[in-house]
C-alpha cells in the first residue's frame, strides 16, 4: 500500500494543475518511496509524447514526468478507459505506465492511504 | 457521548481567494474541525490558492474577508498558514525576502502567511493523521 498517491485527472497546458502536479510529485519523491502515480481522465493527455507546448507559451514538463526512473517512482498506472474515450488506446505513451482498467483503478484509489489530485 | 478521538489536519487549498467556493469551503472545513476537537496543524496553499495570502486583496464592504479570516484562524489555533514559494511567485504573492531578492518595488504577502516549499506539503502529507486538498 502506497503512503501517497498522486491522480493527475486534468488535460496538460489548459490549467497549470498538471505542472504544479509534478512539482508536488517530484518534491514528495524525497521524503517517501511509497508513491503511486494515476493518470485518469483528462490526465492521460500528459503521456502523450511529441507534444510541442512551446507553440502555445506553455512550458514543456513532460522531462519532468521521464525523471520518474531516477527518483525511484515506479508505481505509475494509467486508466484504460479514459485512454480509449479519448481514441488514445495505443498510443505512444512518454512513460511506461500500467494499464489498468476501470475497477483496478478502484481498487487503486480504495487502498490509497492519502490522495492529493491535480 | 463517546469521546472521539482528535486527529491532526493539515489542508491543502488550491482554489484562489475569490472565485472559486474552494477556498471557502477549506475554511468552513477548517472551522468545523477545530469545533470537533481536532488540531489543525496547517493549511498549505497552492496553485490559485496562493493568492489567498496576498494582502491587497478588497473584497466589498459586505462580503467574507477571507484572507482576514484565514489570519484569525491561524492566531487563535496556532495554525500555521504556508504559501507555495514557487506558486506564489508566479502569482504575484511575494514577500519582502523576495522583493529584495528578484529586485521588485512591492510586497504583498499578509501577516501570518509564510513561503514554504513543496517539502512542506510532503511532510504535511507523511505527518499529519489527515490531508485534505480543496
Amino acid at each position: 500500500m502506497s503512503q501517497l498517491t498522486f491522480v493527475f485527472r486534468s488535460c496538460p497546458h489548459t490549467t497549470s494543475a498538471g505542472r504544479e502536479g509534478v512539482d508536488a510529485l517530484l518534491a514528495a519523491s524525497a521524503y517517501s518511496e511509497e508513491i503511486s502515480v494515476i493518470f485518469l481522465g483528462d490526465g492521460v493527455g500528459h503521456l502523450l509524447s511529441m507534444q510541442n507546448p512551446s507553440e502555445i507559451q506553455s512550458k514543456d514538463y513532460a522531462p519532468m514526468f521521464k525523471l520518474f526512473d531516477l527518483y525511484d517512482i515506479e508505481q505509475v498506472f494509467v486508466c484504460q478507459h479514459s485512454l480509449q474515450e479519448r481514441g488514445l488506446d495505443g498510443a505512444a505513451l512518454l512513460i511506461q505506465a500500467q494499464v489498468l482498467n476501470v475497477e483496478a483503478v478502484q481498487q487503486q484509489l480504495g487502498m490509497a492511504t492519502k490522495i492529493l489530485t491535480f | 457521548m463517546s469521546q472521539t478521538q482528535s486527529l491532526t489536519y493539515s489542508l491543502v487549498v488550491n482554489g484562489s481567494v475569490y472565485g472559486s467556493q474552494s477556498a471557502r469551503s477549506a475554511y468552513q472545513f477548517a472551522v468545523a474541525l477545530l469545533e470537533k476537537g481536532h488540531q489543525l496543524v496547517s493549511v498549505f496553499f497552492y496553485q490559485d490558492g496562493v493568492i489567498n495570502g496576498s494582502a491587497l486583496s478588497v473584497p466589498a464592504n459586505d462580503e467574507f474577508d477571507l484572507t482576514k479570516a484565514w489570519q484569525a484562524l491561524a492566531k487563535e489555533h496556532q495554525v500555521r498558514l504556508e504559501t507555495c514559494v514557487a506558486a506564489a511567485l508566479r502569482r504575484g504573492v511575494i514577500s519582502q525576502a523576495e522583493a529584495d531578492l528578484h529586485g521588485l518595488k512591492q510586497h504583498n504577502l499578509a501577516d501570518g502567511f509564510h513561503q514554504a516549499g513543496l517539502g512542506s506539503l510532503a511532510e504535511a502529507l507523511l505527518t499529519q493523521d489527515r490531508v485534505v486538498q480543496f
